[in-house]
């Protein structure tokens, strides 16, 4: 019998619905921050994730709380991922908790990604708490949202908590419904140790550290364990918890959730998902839902200024030994000389990673237009994955090629319904079902990857004026007649400007897409030509004019040391363009194509 | 892509470091008072206190004595503004008395002149002074577009002015025009061509208007117009001036064969040059010198021990042969290597050649026609400005 004072829980929110802000308040109330040490969001440790309002990695912290029945109980919070590209992170925490507080914002209601992890929740068979947050403001409609949530899990609306994790009001409730509600864990403490890894981190002075909820047996310090899917054999150089600070223990028992220090090097080494057991005496099965994480979305990244070659490769290094997700390997461009293409979980992940790279590494990046993986089968019968446009086949030796589909789910209130069929259909959407939750549609479509890697969501944002919100998760990969679009600029093709497009909407891409090279490519000294071809053959074509004058104002003594500073001005804005030959293009011109708009509409 | 352009210096810089001091050939007078500052003006001038006049050039005299040793034989003297014709025949008849001794017999002295500050009386008293050259300020001859730069000269004003120099005698008459001004239409400055050539001018100065910070149209937000429509303007004026038989000699200047502007050629040839008074700017060898602004200040200070507040700048070996080519490039006969050096970017200067945007011939390069419309662009590609 595991011990029944154990109470492991989640918080499932969506971004800025408060899962920080009452993570702060338990916290808080539990003593295991003082009043003195709180700051806010403290779980949220990366300056990205505070700035950006979401939580990347996975933490899980251990509080002692007396409840009203005079107990005191053992909670671990286990922190989760609140946004798409991380749903496989999001299975794992939750299959490490029993129970999971389902916060709404009482003014917002549920959005679509809560949705995806209400019913990975629910699938988890999970007792789930319905909390609504932010009563305290103005616009909150407890009534209205109470009822959707109670509906949603098939609860009371009675059941639903009213709290405001800013002011502090209704937290004691949620402690006292965790400890009532939450069932503790079940297994067996005498059984062989199986321990689920459900996140890691790399630390510089103690390598990875791997988060890990036991389930069966125990866990000691000086363990020899094996990870059961990797078949690696590690020791646990120290065993501990959270609380929220590293707190070295002796054991950690079945039902418990704490940290091993591994000393390996690289999270990489160590698989989300993968269950360590010990290595004298093993168990026969592994936990259930493992799965191999492999990125979805790939785009090259270059240094802007090509000395930074090796600087870039040890920043993608050291990110790799904290991001098992992130894979790279080098790449070469006509246009834009050495750098890697890298894959990623989402957009999301490659924007975080890009800017670490930016900000903490400080390199100035270029990024080509983002795509996904397609699987060519050739006409001599080879498969082959393409991860870049340039590595596509000739056309005449490609039989067939597949791209990776996504069932994607739009949740929007009923007068935006219209807009968001129309925008599925144009990037080849398939429609699957359409349902209403609470006062609002879900509305599922199949859609192609390299349709929403395009600018879907902004396109779905600006057309629902801001109202939809999207989730999405691969089904699998369907055969599609897609071919590469070239780009040439003054003739010559630019290879970091090809696409793999439909064929049906090459010749909109292409046009939109040199129209807005256009707009981007500032007038140089020669005209250029821009044109989009199709396997050689020309299907659209704008030109940049030259430019014609520059300024013609008198240059007299006075004036030298300020002609000459405008050049120095100049000569540093064009540190922030390419030089593609004779022509100079500017960065954004590489991700033009993702904000191209077909058939010319807004 | 340029390795190591940051550790190496140019050949071409290795020596230029060592040439000696040259006396100086020309001479700048910075003379700031105004009656009003005009929309697109941001120079060093003074409205009103115009009862300082008398002891500003006492204190622009004694500069000149003081700084004496930096001046050679005066080729060219120029009297800028402000509105130089405010300070009356009597007070330039002293200054360039105060310089006689060391003014070259043929010297060009130029003098700034708005048309409503002069008539025919001070215009030949001035021309008795000295002054040898007329530059009128005329910047439009279209009411409208006088009023959209809020200048207070009317056209007939213009008119007269050029006339009543012409009659004094001057040795050469310019007049200084702008376009690009917003609300200037192709009409307009078709109308401002015709009326210039009909002025009989022998020199002209068309300048595109810019917006500096610190100009009453930039605080105001005005905007420029379309570059094709001001690109178009300028076309325009170039190719009537020449046909009227001007050279289009420096980017935004035009003369009559004999009529170049010498004090200002000097400039575009990088020759070094004092500049007297208030906000004044000069280079000699590696130092540019640029005195305060404020009369008061300049006054006292001048009274106290003969030296004017001003700031340095050092410009290195790289810097100056930037600048040569900068400046050298805007005059039609472009530059000679030999005397400016290499440019940065030898690749870039044939892919310029090939393209036909530069013109060389043995050590000289100059712009095609074309490229002169873009010479900052040209000069960007031939010199490693950020470096």
């Amino acid at each position: 019998m595991t011990d029944d004072t154990i109470r492991n829980f989640c918080i499932i929110a969506h971004i800025d619905h408060g899962k920080s802000t009452l993570a702060d308040r338990i916290l808080q109330l539990t003593g295991a921050v003082s009043d003195r040490e709180m700051r806010d969001q403290i779980l949220d440790s990366m300056d990205l994730e505070r700035e950006r309002g979401i939580t990347i990695k996975a933490q899980a912290v251990r509080v002692h709380y007396t409840a009203a029945d005079g107990v005191t109980y053992q909670l671990n919070l286990i922190d989760t991922p609140g946004h798409v590209d991380f749903s496989y992170e999001v299975s794992r925490s939750l299959a490490a908790c029993e129970g999971a507080l389902l916060v709404v914002d009482a003014s917002q209601g549920i959005e679509a990604q809560t949705l995806a992890n209400v019913y990975l929740a629910i699938e988890s068979d999970l007792e789930i708490i319905p909390v609504l947050n932010k009563i305290d403001l103005p616009q909150a409609d407890p009534e209205l949202h109470g009822r959707a949530v109670a509906d949603l899990i098939g609860d009371d609306p009675d059941n639903v908590l009213r709290i405001s994790a800013k002011t502090g009001e209704g937290i004691a409730d949620v402690l006292e419904a965790i400890v009532a509600r939450i069932p503790p864990p079940t297994g067996d403490p005498d059984g062989p140790t199986r321990a689920l890894i459900f996140d890691s981190v790399y630390d510089q002075y103690r390598g990875v550290v791997a988060f890990v909820r036991v389930v069966d047996g125990s866990l000691r310090t000086g363990d020899k364990l094996f990870a059961m899917q990797t078949g690696l054999q590690i020791t646990a150089d120290q065993i501990g918890i959270m609380s929220p600070r590293m707190v070295p223990v002796p054991v950690l028992n079945a039902g418990e959730t704490g940290y091993i220090v591994t000393g390996l090097k690289s999270v990489g080494d160590l698989r989300v998902g993968d269950t360590l057991t010990r290595a004298s005496h093993r168990a026969a099965e592994a936990l259930p839902g493992y799965r191999d994480v492999k990125p979805m979305v790939f785009c090259g990244l270059f240094p802007v200024d090509a000395d930074d070659y090796p600087d870039l490769r040890d920043a993608l290094e050291k990110l790799s030994l904290n991001d098992a997700s992130l894979v790279w390997e080098p790449e070469t461009s006509q246009a834009l000389g050495f750098g890697f293409r890298c894959g990623f979980l989402g957009l999301l992940h490659m924007d975080i990673v890009r800017e670490r790279l930016e900000r903490e590494y400080d390199l100035e990046l270029l990024a080509t237009t983002p795509n996904v993986e397609y699987q060519v089968r050739t006409t001599s019968g080879e498969e082959i994955e393409v991860h870049s446009p340039a590595e596509l086949p000739a056309p005449n030796s490609i039989e067939i090629v597949r791209e990776p589909y996504v069932r994607c789910t739009v949740l929007v209130p009923q007068e935006h319904i219209g807009a968001v069929m129309e925008l599925c259909q144009e990037r080849r959407g398939t429609f699957v079902t359409m349902e209403p939750i609470e006062n609002r549609q879900q509305i599922v479509y199949d859609m192609p990857l390299a349709e929403i890697v395009m600018d879907f969501y902004d396109q779905l944002k600006s057309r629902t004026r801001g109202y939809a919100s999207l989730d999405y998760d691969l089904v699998g990969y369907r055969e599609s007649p897609l071919v590469k679009l070239d780009v040439l600029l003054a003739g010559d093709p630019v290879d970091a400007l090809s696409m793999i497009v439909h064929k049906d909407l090459a010749y909109a891409r292409g046009k939109a897409l040199v129209e807005r090279l256009q707009k981007t490519i500032p007038r140089q000294m020669f005209e250029v030509p821009i044109q989009a071809a199709i396997g050689g053959k020309i299907i659209a074509r704008e030109t940049v004019k030259a430019k014609r004058k520059d300024v013609l104002a008198k240059c007299y003594g006075g004036d030298i040391s300020r002609k000459r500073k405008l050049l120095e001005r100049q000569k540093e804005g064009k540190k922030r363009m390419k030089q593609v030959g004779r022509i100079e293009v500017p960065q954004e011109a590489f991700l033009s194509v993702l904000t191209i708009q077909d058939n010319g509409k807004k | 892509m340029i390795g190591g352009a940051r550790t190496a210096p140019h050949p071409a810089d290795a020596t230029q470091g060592a040439l000696p001091m040259d006396p100086v050939r020309h001479l700048y007078v910075h003379l700031p008072f105004c009656h009003h500052r005009c929309g697109y003006c941001a120079f060093v001038v003074e409205t009103g206190g115009l009862d300082r006049r008398d002891a500003y050039l006492d204190a622009v005299i004694d500069e000149i004595t003081h700084r004496r040793r930096e001046l050679g034989a005066l080729d060219t003297v120029y009297l800028g503004g402000g509105t130089p014709a405010l300070m009356r025949p009597r007070r330039i008849a002293r200054l360039l008395d105060a310089v006689a001794d060391i003014t070259a017999p043929d010297a060009e002295v130029t003098m700034e002149a708005n048309p409503e500050s002069v008539d025919a009386a001070q215009l030949e008293a001035f021309r008795a002074a000295g002054v040898t050259r007329l530059s009128v300020g005329a910047q439009s001859l279209r009411p409208h577009v006088l009023s959209a730069l809020d200048r207070r000269a009317t056209p007939a004003q213009v008119e007269g002015a050029v006339r009543c120099a012409r009659r004094a005698g001057f040795r050469s008459i310019s007049v200084d025009l702008l376009f690009g001004v917003p609300g200037q239409t192709a009409d307009d400055v078709r109308a401002d061509i015709d009326r210039v050539l009909d002025l009989g001018v022998d020199h002209v100065s068309w300048y595109e208007l810019e917006l500096k910070p610190g100009s009453a149209l930039t605080r105001a937000g005005t905007h420029l117009p379309d570059e094709d429509d001001v690109a178009d303007a300028y076309e325009a004026i170039v190719d009537a001036l020449v046909a009227a038989g001007f050279e289009w000699y420096e980017t935004a200047n035009f003369a009559r064969p004999g009529h170049r502007a010498r004090h200002n050629v000097a400039y575009w040839r990088g020759r070094d040059h004092a500049g007297v008074g208030v906000g004044a700017v000069g280079t000699h060898g590696a130092t540019r010198r640029r005195n305060a602004p404020g009369v008061d200040r300049y006054v006292a200070a001048v009274r106290d021990d003969g030296a004017a507040p001003h700031s340095r700048e050092a410009l290195s070996p790289a810097t100056r042969r930037r600048e040569a080519w900068m400046l050298g490039l805007r005059l039609r006969e472009g530059v000679d290597m030999r005397e400016v050096g290499e440019p940065d970017d030898v690749r870039a200067l044939d892919d310029l050649v090939d393209a036909g945007m530069v013109h060389r011939d043995g050590s000289r390069v100059r712009l095609s026609h074309r490229a002169r419309f873009v010479g900052n662009a040209v000069a960007g590609r031939l010199m490693d400005f950020g470096a």
